[in-house]
């Protein structure tokens, strides 16, 4: 063994031994190692369901392991609760933050510190200079006084990585850290983490974004079924060979879109639509087995245009016009009657029916499609179409009545296409259609996408993934400020133009 | 739960998914959690006050009062259970039930004044004049509540009280005498042994199970209470889900209104004054969702019987309704409670894919 002078500098903050993990006979974790050292990034990558979020639970208290040791600071536990995970200096930040939308930001940082420490009693006055040591020492900019939802995505989470600091995390976890933020937020976040990592903060990510992982992480672990598949050095592993290590299965992403036939006529065209704060003469036309992508950043109008076209916010002027001719969309049954489906950016509340059957899910749409002529539903024909497309779009559940909440987020994902699919609709938008879906899920959904616009479908896909955009989209509007100042076809539909455009 | 990924699976794996005609009519057979425990619950209290009172509680008398006082208190559980399963209350069905009978007293009457012949053949039109006072009602609410967006459980305790106050001033707070005669003959009848109005209900249950679970509207309903935003965005019209639940509800609270009258030649405005919470507990009992989304009609049907049950039963050991009122309570207390700990195991239990 090595001498402890040689050992003491690398002793890990937070070490997990042989964890074991079962569910009702289901193995989640099957005996998982890992170790973080001082000032270090880990991400941690995997598929949806592969151990990830259980793994986490695990270290911050909220589940038992069945077996294995946790280790902080060179001291053994067989498991954690969740209080001595945050005096142990374990501390995670969940996606949606958990903090209090109501109170201020100095407030958010503090409180929960203060509830730890079994104070009753909350003064103002003591709480602001320690709020505002935090946010000084790291350098942020941040309105204390704010209310937290007024902020920003990347605010609220500075808030919430303060208030990590504030209950002396020496052990920060960050679920998806930069799904929700723009590409200078990202570049934003990581100079905090520099700091942090400077502070001898140890922090672990989990993350779907492979290239941003690999440039601000140091090492990767790799989970798959419930085992460690690789830990290595993030050089000298590229996003290729993490999927691969992920999925076990090669990844394409490179560019794979199918010529359209000249005589493909235009299936929507818009003409100086407007609406008034959003966005301004937005006009573009779509191909019938056209795949249109649709980019800017948060608040750039983007997601508006699309609710304006499916009729959840009504445009004020301009006109739309479906196999060249003028239509009326005031309402979101306008859009579903001229032919428009919309796969919305919160698959979970605006989605689906979380609680409901597989079935019932995808049958939602189109009800009225599946009726006999006495109003009632045709219950072969129902079957036949949910059966049909729970095969075809392979959706991974034990039968079609399983509720929707038991999926993983990429299944869940398929099951919303496949509520529009069994409409046929003629022009079908997508909102952010691969956020919070693993690598080998994204890979099927955008193959599944290509298959309908082969068939005449006329698709738009919203989304800053940027990768994403130039593996399926034949041409690129970009976004900016309410206006579409840029539309990429053939060559400039590429990563870095992709980017640069966005971000100008 | 298999971790493995669904793309190294052969596909005929994906196909057991497939239901075979076996496993389809195992489907129509099999029970859901929530109506297995009421049949439990029916057959325990069965049971309890059998071996209490063997000569009281199984006589036929008693057995057919059960049958004769189930429906029109069904009917109501029904018209709850509907109103719950799109998120919503219905608090006006007794007072619309009660309009439906004074109004169809009101016309027999009059009519009988001039020509007692004719009144009775006039019934048909009296039965629709009532049923129709329902309808009136539910579209009224309907409006308030999918029109003007007011909260259900708000419009329908205002309409409530109108509905009541135009009853308490329509009869001077006396009882009606009078009914047609076919229809008390009706109330008096059996099929087979079995009261007509229990025969009746059965169908008003069948044809709302239908609805329910057999038609476009049925299962708009159901998303429409399971999630309205998700809803939305599916391209269900709220407003005329709504408005059709709020028209069934009111045309079930015209029927009830009818068997009131069918069962006894009166109408009040007070009458079945304890109803309004009694087919809440119903409703809620057999399994009806209070947030939406989910009820089923046969749950409900068993959880009219049980309580009617147990309320025969405590008349045959001679407590009082009172005593009543308290097991009704500590029976949906007890049957939510044991529902919470299932639940909560259930989720302890529970694994795996989780969203990461």
């Amino acid at each position: 063994m090595t001498s402890i002078a040689h050992d003491k500098p690398t002793q890990p903050l937070l070490e997990v031994r042989n964890i074991v993990k079962t569910f009702g006979g289901v193995t989640a974790l099957s005996g998982v190692t890992l170790d973080l050292l001082p000032g270090e990034v880990l991400c941690l990558a995997g598929e949806n369901g592969c151990g990830k979020s259980t793994l986490i639970k695990i270290i911050s208290g909220a589940e038992k392991p069945d077996s294995g040791e946790i280790i902080v600071d060179g001291i053994s536990h067989s498991s954690m609760d969740t209080t001595n995970a945050i005096k142990n200096g374990i501390q995670v930040i969940y996606q949606d933050f958990s903090l209090f939308p109501n109170l201020t930001v100095a407030e958010n940082i503090v409180l929960t510190s203060a509830v730890a420490s079994r104070r009753h009693t909350y003064s103002q006055r003591a709480a602001r200079p320690a709020a505002q040591a935090i946010v000084e020492e790291l350098g942020l900019k941040l309105d204390l006084d704010a209310d937290v939802e007024q902020l920003s995505v990347a605010d609220k989470q500075l808030t919430a990585i303060c208030r990590a600091l504030v209950s002396d995390a020496r052990i920060l976890i960050m679920d998806e850290p930069t799904t929700a933020l723009t590409h200078t937020e990202v570049e934003r976040l990581f100079i905090i983490v520099e700091r942090l990592r400077a502070r001898g903060v140890g922090l672990i990510f989990v993350s779907h974004k492979l290239d941003e992982v690999l440039k601000i992480s140091q090492r990767v672990a790799i989970l798959r079924s419930g085992k460690n598949v690789v830990t290595d050095l993030a050089s000298t592993l590229t996003p290729r060979t993490i999927a691969l290590h992920m999925t076990g299965l090669e990844l394409d992403e490179s560019r794979n879109i199918s010529e359209l036939p000249p005589e493909s006529g235009v299936v929507l065209e818009l003409d100086r639509m407007s609406l008034e704060g959003a966005y301004q003469d937005v006009s573009f036309t779509l191909r019938r087995g056209e795949i249109l992508g649709v980019t800017g950043l948060l608040g750039s109008g983007r997601t508006e245009i699309a609710e304006s076209l499916f009729g959840v916010v009504p445009h004020e002027s301009g006109i739309i016009k479906i196999d060249g001719s003028p239509v009326r969309i005031h309402s979101i049954s306008d859009a579903i009657k001229a032919g428009i489906g919309y796969v919305p950016e919160d698959r979970l509340t605006q989605g689906l029916f979380m609680d409901k059957s597989i079935a019932d899910n995808i049958i939602a749409g189109s009800p009225d499609e599946h009726a006999t002529r006495l109003r009632m539903l045709d219950l072969r024909a129902v079957r036949e179409t949910i059966q049909a497309l729970f095969a075809r779009l392979r959706v991974k559940a034990p039968n079609v009545q399983a509720p929707v909440r038991s999926l993983s987020g990429g299944n869940a994902q398929r099951v919303v296409l496949a509520k529009w699919l069994a409409r046929r609709p003629r022009i079908l938008m997508l909102n952010g259609p691969t956020v919070g879906v693993d690598i080998g899920s994204k890979a099927e959904i955008l193959g599944i996408l290509r298959a309908e616009a082969a068939e005449g479908m006329g698709i738009i896909i919203i989304s800053d993934d940027a990768p994403e955009l130039v593996a399926c989209c034949h041409r690129v509007l970009v976004v900016r400020n309410g206006r579409v100042v840029d539309i990429l076809e053939g060559d400039d539909v590429a990563i870095d133009t992709i980017r640069e455009k966005v971000a100008a | 739960m298999k971790l493995t990924d669904p793309r190294l699976e052969p596909l005929s794996r994906m196909n057991d998914s497939v239901e075979s005609g076996w496993s389809r009519a195992l489907a129509l057979v099999r029970i859901e959690g929530g109506v297995r425990r009421m049949l439990i619950l029916l057959a325990v209290a069965f049971v309890i006050f059998a071996a209490l009172r063997p000569s009281i509680f199984l006589s036929g008398t008693n057995l057919r009062n059960i049958a004769l006082n189930s429906p029109e208190i069904g009917v109501l559980a029904i018209a709850m259970m509907l109103a719950m399963l799109t998120g919503g209350i219905d608090l006006s069905l007794v007072a619309m039930a009660n309009l439906s009978a004074i109004t169809m007293a009101t016309l027999f009457t009059a009519m009988a004044a001039n020509d007692p012949g004719q009144a009775e053949q006039m019934f048909p039109v009296i039965v629709l004049a009532g049923v129709a006072v329902g309808v009136l009602g539910g579209a009224i609410n309907g409006l308030l509540i999918s029109g003007l967006g007011i909260t259900p459980i708000l419009a329908t305790l205002g309409t409530m009280q109108i509905f009541n106050g135009i009853a308490v001033a329509w009869t001077g707070g006396k009882t009606l005498y009078g009914s047609p005669e076919v229809l008390t003959g009706i109330g008096a009848s059996t099929l087979g042994g079995v009261p007509t109005l229990f025969c009746l209900f059965v169908l008003v249950a069948v044809a709302i199970g239908v609805v329910i679970n057999r038609t476009p509207l049925g299962l708009r309903i159901q998303l429409q209470g399971a999630n309205p935003t998700a809803a939305l965005y599916s391209g269900i019209a709220s407003r005329k889900i709504l408005m059709s639940t709020y028209l069934m509800t009111g045309l079930l609270s015209g029927i009830a209104g009818v068997f009131f009258i069918a069962r006894n030649p009166t109408a009040s405005a007070d009458y079945g004054a304890s109803y309004v919470l009694l087919v809440i507990v119903i409703a809620v009992l057999g399994g009806t969702n209070p947030n939406g989304g989910f009820a089923t009609v046969f749950g409900v049907v068993l959880a009219t019987l049980t309580l009617e049950i147990v309320s025969s039963g405590f008349t045959a050991l001679r407590l009082s309704s009172y005593q009543y009122a308290i097991a009704q309570g500590l029976i949906l207390v007890a049957a939510m409670a044991a529902e919470q700990i299932k639940w909560r195991r259930r989720r302890n239990r529970k694994p795996v894919l989780q969203p990461t």
